[in-house]
């Protein structure tokens, strides 16, 4: 079941209730309840198995993964489209995870900066199930140990993207090349909101290493960031809510995430996704089962299937965002029609120049993250 | 006869202690839903937080609030010129709505009321996200504006204090205009009569009858207008740029994005003091004491 933002509350107490009973029913099976038990160890699935609860981006699986894994592991989910932003995800959550409780979600999908603090800083991460991970090495070699997560313990990428530039070619009426391009543009544009994102673009363009940022090497992108929002370059900073200003010609070109423009670009041909020639940004969304999850075991589940190909293939086809998972391009291929055609498309499936051309942005330490985010917020204010 | 001496007393004292008691369930309502909340916003606003991601702790952090004003006074004043100006407009608009319902609406009175309202069973940011499709560069309005030249061939609507002031003053004009209306509909025809039976001129009586007595209105409608839209963030991030941003962003984005609870309290008080004092003022100048 596919749930909206605002849809939680009721399977909690679904889920305590059928806790409750399945814990009776062992108590007054007595032998019964032994070889049921022993059963489910050998099932690789929670005691209170049929239960699931998935906290993801909208618009971010297709419509029939859902029904198919249920239908393969009898494991009933309940999946939320809930997640907005990083930050607010975190601010909703942390007293509750700082207390040690269960936020009602087996698995969260958050970028690599917030899954490290998870893992890492705050240690607000449980480890996938062992033994369940059968389809672990079909993830891609690239990602199979980074800096927020050796040997993948505690994370796994949903799907890879690329942050470049997307504009509308029948606003600007001129290509995009390069920062400069953007920056000189008459139209209106946008930059995310996600400081990674719109600064380390900027810090490719001013040359900065963005494999190993700190405060200092960030400043010369602050500076022309703070230029570019005081001379009126920079419009606005928007989420996921350029995509439409793009498609209807609101914004003449923003800063962009390539699976979102590769959705639109299929119905606006004049939308399109550039990386900048100084280069652009790669990045991944992790799949992290969070402290005090209940279903460990189906969470861990429910990654695994989608690093079957097959399965992969069918989310990369309507997601259109790259996929994590070796073996993808040869399912889409099988797929054939436009599933196949995605092949030929390197927002779906990069060429080696392209992936040549990004960088992913490291981790920052906390104190230079804090006057970072900070001096961002500032000039999201414009003050 | 002291027996009755005595109930007589026991009564006095009985209804002696009846408005406190018919004040109990209010008060623990009040208490509960707002005092608290109030004081627990007020010990965040006082707390300390060694990292943006650690909990806050209480520790009497005055500087929270000369942080806040410190680096968010233009979003301050943006929001009250923003405010002062959406009200401004809803009230040229609503008062002769207001009017025309009152005096001249005859049988199609509540036909007309509910014209203004029934826009508004729509959800609040549908109908601004609508105003982004009006005001947008793909949109009937900026066509016209272009064509007739008042606008320039690069100029927009969309992204600028025009449409944030406009969709501010349309998401709170029936809030305007029912307070009006009410006191409008209040007052008695007849003044109007004797004042023509006076000779006095249709515009004298309107600006001796009608206008000193639609005033509670008008005060209403104004505070009704004016505080929610200096605390409103939808309008400034859908129909602003980044150089209209107002405080309800800046909370909104301290609170949800960056995880600073302390400054996001401290920002909220000073905006509850502005408020209070920026009302105390207007109801002193405008002197009613009534409220429609």
């Amino acid at each position: 079941m596919i749930k909206g933002p605002n849809g939680s509350g009721v399977q909690s107490a679904l889920v305590s209730r059928r806790g409750f009973l399945a814990g009776a029913g062992a108590i007054a099976g007595g032998a019964l309840a032994g070889s049921a038990l022993l059963t489910a160890c050998a099932d690789t699935r929670d005691r209170s198995a049929g239960d699931l609860q998935i906290s993801n981006w909208t618009g971010y699986i297709d419509p029939r993964s859902v029904a198919i894994f249920e239908k393969q592991t009898g494991i009933g989910v309940e999946y939320s489209e809930d997640i907005n932003d990083n930050n607010e995800w975190f601010a909703k959550n942390q007293l509750v995870l700082a207390k040690g409780d269960s936020i009602g979600r087996d698995a969260v999908v958050l970028d690599d900066w917030i899954a490290n603090r998870l893992i890492n800083r705050l240690k607000w991460a449980e480890p996938f199930a062992p033994g369940v991970l059968k389809n672990k090495a079909n993830l891609l070699p690239e990602l199979s140990n980074p800096a927020h997560d050796p040997g993948r313990r505690f994370s796994l990428p949903w799907a890879v993207g690329i942050t470049g530039i997307a504009y509308n070619r029948s606003v600007t009426k001129r290509d995009i090349r390069s920062l400069d391009d953007f920056l000189a543009l008459d139209s209106p544009t946008a930059v995310l909101s996600e400081m990674r994102d719109t600064v380390g673009l900027m810090m490719r363009a001013k040359g900065a290493d963005v494999t190993q940022p700190t405060a200092a090497s960030a400043e010369s992108a602050f500076a022309l960031l703070e230029k570019s929002v005081a001379d009126g370059a920079v419009d606005a900073f928007t989420g996921n809510d350029y995509v439409s200003d793009l498609a209807t010609g609101n914004l003449g070109a923003a800063f962009a995430w390539s699976g979102d423009v590769a959705q639109i670009t299929r119905d606006n041909p004049d939308v399109i996704f550039v990386i900048p020639e100084s280069g652009g940004l790669i990045w991944s969304d992790n799949f992290v089962i969070p402290k005090g999850a209940e279903h460990r075991v189906n969470a861990t589940r429910w990654i695994d299937f989608f690093y079957d190909p097959v399965n992969a293939a069918r989310l990369t086809a309507y997601v259109q965002y790259i996929s994590p998972v070796v073996g993808v391009a040869e399912e889409l291929a099988k797929m054939g029609g436009k599933a196949a055609r995605l092949i030929n498309d390197p927002l779906v499936v990069p060429t080696p120049s392209m992936l040549d051309s990004v960088a992913n942005f490291g981790i920052l330490n906390s104190s230079d993250a804090d006057a970072m985010d900070e001096r961002f917020a500032l000039l999201r204010g414009a003050a | 006869m002291s027996a009755k001496i005595e109930r007589d007393a026991q009564g006095r004292k009985q209804a002696r202690y009846t408005p406190w008691l018919l004040l109990v369930p209010g008060l623990l309502w009040l208490i509960w839903f707002f005092y608290l909340p109030l004081y627990s916003l007020f010990r965040m606003s006082l707390s300390t937080k060694p990292s943006r991601f650690a909990v806050p702790e209480f520790g009497w952090a005055w500087s929270n609030y000369s942080q806040a004003f410190s680096q968010y006074g233009a979003q301050f004043q943006r929001s009250f010129t923003y405010a002062l100006a959406a009200t401004i407009a809803a009230l040229l608009i609503a008062y002769p709505i207001a009017y025309v319902i009152a005096f001249r609406g005859g049988r199609y009175r509540n036909v007309l009321l509910g014209l203004v309202v029934v826009p508004f069973f729509t959800n609040f940011l549908i109908r601004t996200l609508a105003w982004k499709t009006i005001l947008g560069n793909q949109g009937p309005l900026i066509n016209l504006l272009h064509t007739i030249g008042v606008l320039g061939p690069n100029e927009t609507l969309l992204r600028t204090p025009i449409a944030v002031i406009g969709g501010l003053t349309y998401n709170f004009l029936p809030f305007m205009v029912l307070p009006i209306y009410v006191s409008l509909e209040k007052i008695d025809p007849r003044l109007l009569d004797a004042a023509r039976d006076l000779y006095s001129h249709t515009w004298r009586g309107f600006r001796k009858i009608i206008i000193p007595l639609s005033l509670p209105g008008v005060f209403a409608g104004s505070l009704l207008v004016f505080i929610p839209a200096a605390g409103d963030f939808v309008n400034s991030y859908y129909l602003g740029n980044a150089k209209t941003t107002m405080i309800g962003s800046v909370v909104q984005d301290q609170f949800l994005v960056q995880n600073n609870y302390p400054i996001a309290a401290a920002l909220s008080f000073v905006f509850i003091a502005i408020v209070m004092v920026v009302v105390a003022i207007y109801s002193r100048l405008l002197g009613t004491e009534e409220i429609a």
